[in-house]
């Protein structure tokens, strides 16, 4: 075989589409992985390429082909913008959910002499239909490890380093745009007790039922946490103390209401809360924290299945 | 790491080619953009790793920034990365500047338009002045608003020990646009542009 010979066995050969134009958008040449990947007849030539695939968006197109005469350098098209350019069949049918071949092409200048203006324009079209499936169900995983990064695995609700990563967030918020903030912290009164009369398999059973209990008391916009052990917190944002107040009572009453099943018998869960509202002298949101841990206690030490608003 | 220093002579050479690059792209963008393109004289400055990220913090500290990556490659060895710096609040026109609708094509995808246009066309200028030819990879965002510069630098496929810091301002009738142009040169890169240089020098 000469040279041309095995340039011309290659470009019919290779997985790579090749689709040449001139100027006026005229196609000259479409090799061989193209047209079975197409039902292109083999008549193309000297027909518009946007006649032969109608699915191009023309204007942009037009622009981006006159880019590469007009500054004979290459433009590019990713299928991360863009899934594909020319509406191709891929190789990869059963295992992917893609319809068409995602492509990474090249618009590359074509003359005899670099220095000349371009006689030519080649398309080169690159199969990425793997790149895009596996960096699809990449980002899908990522979303999962994030969601899971973030949860509380027993009780669904969010852990405690997302939760404070969230009320600093919030804290910041709030003092910029000078609204208001409330954290209520609570604690199940009692738990321990729960855990000797019916075992840890049960005790679990209750943190979970009290976390979608207490759960379904709230806005889109608050956030439930884990703080530990038998302790959750919620994040409150642009609620007075007025309202925090308010809420925590109807989250109290409704769990004492609620009877949670566990294999033993029922247990009635009640609850020692803390409430405390933003105010101008914290300057970090710790101080809420360990204020509204203060006002829970008091709950505690008057006689538990109660609500104290701090007060300084 | 390899010594980068370029000396005077090489580094005055090195921005005369460079001001004639950017000359004749400016005149080719105009060509194409079908405006009158204004382009200051280029700030070239020579960078070394360590020194780039804290550069980089400072000049665009509390700004949204988006960033698009094109390696690069020629003959004599000569290959590195460009990278095209934005702040997010200027991208506005770039739909118009480059002469598409509204609406017609994704931000990213304007993105990666304009800078693809704006490296190929400064460097196939400079290529062709040092009697090379560059081959480009396709242009990918990979920074914006949600990920940071810091990160990527610290992830080039490379490990490069120069940067040339090219700082382009565009300025484009009825509309404001620029953004900086980082070229990230490999050390071993840097060496073989060092040996052009001093080929040209000889020659004048």
């Amino acid at each position: 075989m000469d040279l041309p010979q095995i340039n011309q066995f290659l470009v019919k050969e290779i997985n790579v589409g090749i689709i040449v134009i001139d100027a006026e958008a005229k196609v000259k040449f479409i090799n061989q992985f193209v047209l079975s990947n197409t039902d292109l007849a083999t008549d193309y030539q000297e027909q518009s390429l946007f006649n032969l695939f109608p699915e191009l968006p023309e204007k942009w197109l037009k622009r981006k082909i006159e880019s590469v005469f007009t500054l004979n350098t290459p433009a590019f098209t990713s299928w991360e913008q863009r899934e594909y350019l020319f509406k191709m069949r891929h190789t990869r049918p059963i295992t992917t959910e893609n319809d068409y071949m995602a492509q990474n092409c090249t618009l590359l200048p074509m003359s005899n002499n670099a220095d000349n203006q371009p006689e030519l324009l080649g398309f080169i079209i690159e199969d990425a239909t793997d790149v895009c499936f596996y960096q699809k169900q990449l980002s899908q995983t990522v979303e999962k490890l994030e969601i899971s990064n973030r949860t509380d695995s027993l009780t669904k609700v969010a852990n405690r380093r997302y939760w404070e990563e969230r009320l600093a967030i919030e804290f910041e918020r709030a003092k910029r745009h000078n609204q208001p903030l409330s954290l209520i912290m609570f604690d199940l009164d009692k738990f321990k007790n729960i855990n000797d009369t019916f075992g840890h398999v049960a005790g679990d059973t209750v943190l979970i039922e009290v976390a979608q209990n207490v759960a379904q008391n709230l806005r889109q916009s608050d956030l439930l946490g884990r703080y530990g052990g038998e302790e959750f917190a919620i994040i409150l944002p642009e609620t007075d103390a007025e309202g925090a107040l308010v809420l925590a009572e109807r989250i109290r009453l409704g769990l004492a209401m609620h009877q949670i099943k566990v294999d033993e018998g029922t247990v009635i869960a009640t609850l020692s809360l803390g409430v405390i509202c933003i105010c101008d002298d914290y300057s970090q949101y710790e101080e809420m924290i360990t204020r509204a841990d203060m006002a829970l206690y008091q709950s505690k030490r008057d006689g538990r299945n109660r609500t104290t608003l701090y007060q300084a | 790491m390899i010594d980068i220093a370029l000396t005077e002579e090489q580094r005055d050479c090195l921005q005369e080619l460079i001001n004639v690059a950017m000359g004749q792209a400016s005149d080719k963008l105009a060509r194409f953009l079908n405006t009158f393109v204004h382009l200051n004289v280029p700030n070239i400055e020579l960078v070394n790793f360590d020194s780039l990220p804290a550069d980089f913090t400072e000049n665009y500290a509390q700004q949204n920034l988006s960033v698009v990556s094109q390696g690069f490659y020629g003959n004599e060895g000569i290959r590195g990365e460009s990278l095209l710096i934005y702040k997010v609040n200027t991208l506005d026109d770039v739909a118009k500047i480059l002469g598409y609708e509204p609406g017609e094509i994704s931000d990213n995808e304007q993105l990666t338009d304009i800078s693809s246009i704006l490296t190929t066309t400064f460097l196939n200028g400079l290529a062709e002045l040092i009697e090379n030819q560059l081959s480009y990879s396709a242009p990918r965002v990979v920074s914006s608003a949600t990920s940071s510069l810091d990160d990527h630098l610290k992830q080039l496929s490379f490990d490069w020990d120069l940067a040339l810091k090219v700082d382009i301002s565009y300025m484009v009738t009825d509309y404001s646009f620029d953004c900086d142009m980082v070229l990230l040169i490999p050390g071993e890169a840097v060496k073989n542009i060092q040996l052009v240089l001093e080929r040209i020098l000889k020659e004048y």
